[in-house]
Order: C-alpha cells, then sequence, then structure tokens
C-alpha cells in the first residue's frame, strides 16, 4: 500500500487537513485521495475524529456565576493614573 | 451584555474595527469599555479551552478568572487591531502553566518533541492498528463520553495543542505562539495527541463492541 506517493500523502494527511498546505502540495494531496482508496479512508478516518472532537468539546457554556465575577474585572479594577480635567 | 452610554469613545472603535483606536489617547474609562466590548465575547470558548486543561469546572473558572484579571491589567499593551481571541488564549496557557499545572499531578510526556519524532510518528500511525476504513461504523458509535476521556487522558500539552487545532481552528503559527513553542513542536504535539487519540478510540472500539458492522446485531 505505501507506495513513494502514499508515504508522501500520510505524511502530510494532518497539514493537508488543518489548511496548513500552499495551493499546489494541497492539489497534489487531493489528487492522491482521489485515487488511492487506502489513503482516502485514512483521511476520512482523521477528518471524523476531529469531527467527534469537536462536539464533544464545544458544549461548554461558562457558568452564570463565573460570567459575573469576569464582568466585574473592569468596574472593580479602577487605575487612577491622573486627576481628571477640570 | 449592555453598553453604557459613552457612544464617543465607541462609535470612533467601531467604525474602524478598533484599528484606529488611539490608545495612547484612550481614557481608562475607554479601554475598560473596549475590554469588555472586544474580550468578554471570548468568556465561552476561553472556559471551554480552561475546561479541556484543567478537567475540572473549578479549577477552569479560576483559570478564566485569572486570565481575564491579567488579560486587563495589560489590554494596555494590547495592539488594537490585532489578533485578541490568540492573544487571549496566551495568556490563559501561561497562566495555566505557570499556576494550576504546578499544581496538579501530569503524566509525564515522553520528551522529544523534535522533528524527526513527528515525522516518526506519522509513519508509525499508519503501519499500527488504528482505525481503518471498515470501521467508521464504529467512530459513528463513538459516545461522547469516550471521546471526552481519550482527550482528557491525553498529556496537556498534547490535548491543547489538538484543542486549539481541532475546536479552535487556530493555525499552525498561532499556536505556536500561544503554546510559546516553535511551529515544528507544534506539528509534533498535534501528531502525537492524534495518533494517542485515534489509538485510544480504537480500543475503546474493540473493547465494547463498536466494530460489529450493520444493525442487526444478536444483540437481546
Amino acid at each position: 500500500m505505501t507506495s513513494p506517493e502514499c508515504a508522501i500523502a500520510l505524511e502530510r494527511l494532518y497539514q493537508f487537513l488543518d489548511h496548513e498546505l500552499d495551493d499546489a502540495d494541497a492539489d497534489a494531496i487531493r489528487a492522491h485521495l482521489d485515487a488511492c482508496e487506502p489513503c482516502l479512508d485514512a483521511y476520512g478516518v482523521e477528518e471524523h475524529i476531529r469531527t467527534l472532537v469537536r462536539r464533544c468539546c464545544t458544549a461548554s457554556k461558562a457558568p452564570d456565576a463565573l460570567r459575573v465575577r469576569v464582568t466585574q474585572v473592569t468596574t472593580m479594577t479602577v487605575v487612577v493614573r491622573q486627576t481628571p480635567a477640570g | 451584555m449592555t453598553i453604557p452610554a459613552a457612544d464617543e469613545a465607541l462609535t470612533a472603535a467601531e467604525q474602524s474595527d478598533g484599528a484606529a483606536v488611539d490608545a495612547t489617547t484612550e481614557t481608562d474609562a475607554e479601554r475598560a469599555l473596549r475590554f469588555e466590548r472586544d474580550a468578554l465575547v471570548y468568556l465561552d470558548q476561553l472556559y471551554g479551552a480552561a475546561l479541556r486543561m484543567t478537567r475540572n469546572p473549578s479549577d477552569a473558572e479560576d483559570l478564566v478568572q485569572d486570565t481575564y484579571v491579567k488579560a486587563f491589567a495589560s489590554f494596555h499593551q494590547f495592539t488594537p487591531g490585532t489578533n485578541l481571541k490568540a492573544w487571549l488564549y496566551r495568556i490563559l496557557t501561561n497562566s495555566f502553566i505557570n499556576t494550576y499545572r504546578k499544581k496538579q499531578r501530569q503524566p509525564q510526556t515522553s520528551g522529544g518533541d523534535q522533528i524527526e519524532d513527528w515525522q516518526l510518528a506519522r509513519a508509525e500511525a499508519h503501519t499500527s492498528d488504528g482505525l481503518r476504513s471498515a470501521e467508521m461504523d464504529a467512530l459513528d458509535r463513538m459516545p461522547d463520553s469516550a471521546v471526552t476521556q481519550a482527550m482528557n487522558d491525553l498529556s496537556p500539552d498534547f490535548r491543547l495543542a489538538v484543542y486549539l487545532a481541532d475546536v479552535e481552528g487556530f493555525s499552525y503559527k498561532e499556536i505556536a505562539e500561544i503554546m510559546g513553542t516553535p511551529i515544528g513542536t507544534v506539528m509534533s504535539r498535534l501528531n502525537r495527541g492524534r495518533n494517542q487519540l485515534r489509538t485510544a478510540l480504537s480500543d475503546f472500539a474493540r473493547e465494547n463492541g463498536l466494530n460489529r458492522r450493520g444493525g442487526d446485531d444478536d444483540e437481546s
């Protein structure tokens, strides 16, 4: 399975997934994935796991008590550096 | 969130996306308003990240509170119009490393964040028995709790890198700034974190019979 093309595609899979490749390199990976079932499957698995991570990690809303505390950061911190203009 | 009626201060900033805010003539009150307007919007996201880092809600709340206090204290040093989100995450990450990580017992990372390592990990990954195409069904059936657990079991550096990339969509460069490491280290951590995740999920699938194909199992 691991032709040189596959090896390169797999090595760059994460960068491809993360949109970190320049257009030419990304196109080359895309072309390889079109032509290579095992590599496309590998990509599918990684992409699926990423979706799972997003789904399980994104749900958190800050508790109301924390929101109140944080909102008070600006109002409770008074910086007096100069006397007000007359 | 209500903004008090100091319209003059806000209008100029709003019109120019904050880029033309003159931080030197801005009053403290104006800066406070700008902070409320611009920084508070990230509260939920920062909390989510803090929860990933600390793995318990109480510490996460304290970490976020610390972060906002520090952020506000140094907000006069933040250049308006630049990447506020990454700046806040940097403060959050530093706070975590300096305060909470020392308190928590962390599994030792096996060192070696070198680029060679991540290339090796990459090569290992696709010759190992990770999840293969035939087991995509298993991923479909993966409960959130298993994913959360797998994430929590990662070492903090790997976990944070994966979180910043997958959930927040930061670029490698931004992650490098946030974590204070070279980009090569970011890639290494992402590689190894994701490989560990995949292995953990594969193990879970196998141990919990998620690999059975089709819907009509002989389950009673």
